[in-house]
């Protein structure tokens, strides 16, 4: 246990030094994405994620908003577990055949007033998938699309800036 | 000949209501027959709590023979019986002797067993039948044991002479007899663990008997404890009370706990009665304390509560029963996971029985959130009591009356969510019709009922109160309020029952006028969301067990569930599952615990008395011999 201590003491932090909150620019793009977001929905805007065939890819850079470095609730940003709750669809992957149905019920299901964001290559137009038996390509083919975020796959901060596009661009 | 024997139940009964709301106001009478049997012969006294039920038995009767008018090939078989298990019940309260009650309650139960028996193909309802009979009548053997004892020491089998008698009796006789007759009339009451017949005996029966059975027979025992806690035998001790308010607490726990796990809609209901019948005893169990603690003002209100909600459950029990036996009319099932969509099948049903479960769950308006409110005020008062003992008791019951009040809401919400709401989860539940008008009247008299006796608690309870004064004997009148609001103690609590329900209406409409005002145009009908899946299956609906499981594992030292998980793999490897089968079901603490170890005892008794009985003429001829020299020897 002394040992321990000792490593411990010596060590010390080795976590990287943060950011200075005002000059991140994760932190200006957050800023005017609470302010836009307070304007157009009053509230908050909730998200539902839909995976139609991705490979994960982007699933991993969408968990990394939650987590605590970019923590997107406090922008006034909140995934749900149901379409009934979303004003906005985040949808990923090449829509495969199998998911083209759901992709669409899930759409249906969705509330009005609603929009729909693409996310990564695979999203815009089948990405390294275009063409293929298995998809149907691009999420445009199936439900209209409001917003594409490119990328392969987008980085967090990539999904932001794009979100504050997207609902920048909200009429 | 079926349609005369059910009007001519339906006149009975409202003859035996009329009478009874006569007798509640005051009107005395009583009409006796000493030559027609030995033992003081028939005698029959009308008094104000002898009304009470009266009235009961009578207007629950009333529904009930309409329901069975609506389907008489049905209940064609069992009609002599239920005529006579009207009569009987009638006969009960109004008995002013040990003769005619014992010979009332005698043919009243023999009668139910017969209507219990009614489908006597089935091995269940003779395994019912059997509990009940072998039930019933260790009820009765108390009785006779009490009353009989009762008799000798008071010297007189009239119940007049027992009010006389009782004071003057040794406090040790008068709780042996207090404790037989209590035992007997638990047992009809189904106090918990008294209770096991119960939940077999009502789904058994047909649906308009176990609506009078749980209704109305049940009641019949809180009559008796009533009569013998406050009236027959004089003033009682402080325990007295105390057992009657214990027994109730843990009656009302265990059997909404029973209720809320049960596939059975009519088993659910029958464990609904017991639960109600603890409200009863735990208001009848405040009444006593107070009144052996010397608080006749207080005794009056937990008698008063007491009768109200016995009236009230009398009124949505009957209902529920009835709109139960409607559904199994019309899907031929009583399980809970077969049925489904009924609503809109079933409209009418529908709308009656779930005006009885919100009556049930003990929600304002209706009638069952008032009486609740008032067992409540009754309770909340014990601390003009100066023992803690005492106020142990009383904190035990509102802590048992408040947890039962919240899971009978999950209980009713249960029934009648599964129910009739969403898709039908099977063929029959999908193809089922409405029953006919006869039914459809009955429900709908029940229904108004209920909400009546909510909306009229100011007028009902100042009359159930001068029931209580009449038998407490307190000078003087209570004031309950005025027209509009209920006052109990003076200012200790006031409610207003019609003020909540216009509050309530309003709320609604506000609501339902809002949504349309600001909604119009804008709702768009889609399917229900099922995570994008291609096909919407009943199986995918919500399930009765799947509601009760968390309360299972909540309250598992209760229940003790077993998980039963058989898989079926495919011969070539494990990992293709062919079959899942899974089971979850809960085991009986007082099978466990009570009856099993009572009648194993019983059993390995009765193998040694057997030894006695070789079969040998020589050996029973010197028994003969034997009993004869003792005889001689010790007369």
């Amino acid at each position: 246990m002394l040992r321990q201590l000792r490593t411990a003491l010596r060590t010390g932090v080795v976590t990287e030094p943060g950011v200075p909150a005002e000059a991140a620019p994760l932190e200006i793009v957050g800023g005017r994405l609470r302010e836009e977001i307070h304007r157009r929905f009053k509230r908050s805007l909730h998200i539902r994620q839909v995976d139609a065939g991705s490979c994960n890819g982007c699933e991993l850079e969408i968990s990394g908003l939650i987590g605590p470095h970019y923590d997107f609730e406090r922008f006034g940003l909140h995934l749900v577990a149901s379409p009934r709750h979303a004003d906005c669809l985040l949808v990923t992957g090449p829509v495969t055949l199998n998911m083209a149905e759901p992709l669409r019920r899930t759409w249906e299901a969705t509330p009005d007033p609603k929009f729909v964001v693409a996310v990564g290559d695979c999203g815009r137009d089948g990405g390294i998938f275009r063409g293929s038996y298995a998809v149907v390509g691009g999420v445009s083919s199936v439900v209209p699309v409001d917003a594409v975020i490119a990328g392969c796959p987008p980085s967090p901060a990539a999904l932001l800036a794009g979100l504050l596009e997207a609902i920048g661009r909200r009429p | 000949m079926t349609i005369v024997t059910y009007v001519l139940a339906t006149v009975v009964g409202l003859a035996a209501g009329f009478a009874g709301v006569g007798g509640m106001l005051g009107v005395g009478m009583s009409w006796r027959l000493p030559a027609l049997l030995p033992l003081g012969g028939v005698s029959l006294v009308l008094d104000p709590l002898a009304g009470v039920f009266l009235a009961m038995i009578g207007f629950a009767a009333v529904p009930a023979s309409l329901y069975a008018l609506g389907d008489p090939r049905q209940a064609r078989r069992g009609r002599g019986a239920y005529l006579l298990f009207v009569g009987a019940m009638a006969v009960v309260p109004l008995a002013g002797n040990a003769l005619t009650f014992l010979l009332a309650w005698e043919l009243m139960s023999l009668a139910s067993y017969m209507l219990v028996v009614h489908d006597r193909e089935a091995r269940e309802a003779i395994r019912a039948a059997w509990v009940y009979a072998v039930m019933t009548h260790a009820g009765v053997v108390c009785l006779i044991a009490g009353m009989l004892l009762l008799g000798t020491w008071a010297g007189s089998f009239e119940v007049d002479a027992w009010r006389v008698a009782a004071p003057g009796l040794a406090a040790g006789s008068r709780n042996l007899v207090w404790t037989l007759l209590a035992l007997g009339f638990a047992v009809k009451a189904g106090v918990v663990p008294l209770h096991v017949w119960l939940p077999l005996a009502h789904p058994a029966a047909p649906s308009h008997v176990s609506a009078l059975m749980s209704g109305v027979m049940i009641k019949l025992g809180v009559y008796g404890l009533i009569r013998i806690s406050l009236d027959w035998l004089g003033d009682g001790p402080l325990w007295w009370g105390a057992v009657i308010l214990l027994a109730g607490a843990v009656s009302a726990m265990v059997g909404v706990l029973s209720a809320i796990v049960d596939r059975d809609l009519k088993r659910v209901l029958a464990f609904s009665s017991i639960e109600n019948v603890g409200i009863i005893l735990i208001g009848l169990g405040a009444g006593v304390l107070y009144h052996a603690a010397g608080l006749p003002a207080l005794a009056v209100i937990g008698l008063t509560a007491a009768l109200y909600h016995a009236v009230n459950h009398t009124a949505f029990k009957t209902l529920l029963f009835l709109g139960a036996g409607a559904v199994v009319h019309a899907t031929g099932t009583r399980d809970m996971e077969a049925l489904g969509g009924l609503i809109k099948r079933m409209p009418w049903t529908t709308a009656c029985f779930l005006s009885g479960a919100v009556a049930a769950a003990a929600l304002p308006p209706l009638n069952g959130f008032v009486s609740e409110w008032l067992t409540f005020q009754a309770l909340l008062q014990n601390l003009l009591i100066e023992q803690p003992a005492v106020n142990l008791v009383f904190a035990l019951g509102i802590a048992a009356l408040a947890l039962t009040g919240g899971l009978a809401v999950a209980c009713f919400v249960r029934a009648f969510g599964i129910s009739f709401l969403a898709v039908p989860r099977s063929d029959a539940s999908a193809q089922a019709h409405e029953v006919p008008r006869a039914p459809r009247l009955a429900m709908t008299m029940l229904a108004v009922t209920c909400l009546a006796l909510g909306l009229g608690v100011t007028v009902i309870v100042p009359a159930l109160a001068r029931v209580g004064t009449d038998l407490v004997g307190v000078v003087g009148t209570l004031a309950l309020g005025d027209a509009l609001v209920l006052d109990v103690s003076g200012n200790f609590a006031s409610l207003s029952v019609p003020v909540i329900a216009v509050a309530l209406a309003l709320a609604g409409l506000g609501v339902f006028g809002g949504l349309v005002v600001t909604g119009r145009g804008r709702a768009r009908p889609y399917e229900t969301w099922s995570c994008g899946r291609m096909l919407q299956t009943p199986r995918m609906e919500y399930t009765a067990t799947a509601f009760a499981n968390p309360f299972k594992r909540v309250f598992d030292f209760f229940y003790r569930p077993v998980q039963q998980i058989d898989i079926a793999a495919h011969p070539a490897s494990r990992l293709f599952v062919q079959r899942i089968d899974y089971a979850n079901p809960t085991r009986s603490l007082f099978d466990d615990w009570l009856y099993r170890p009572l009648l194993a005892g019983v059993n390995r008794g009765v193998r040694v008395v057997r030894v006695l009985q070789s079969g040998s003429a020589n050996l029973y001829l010197t028994y003969i011999l034997l009993a004869l020299l003792v005889m001689l020897v010790f007369a």
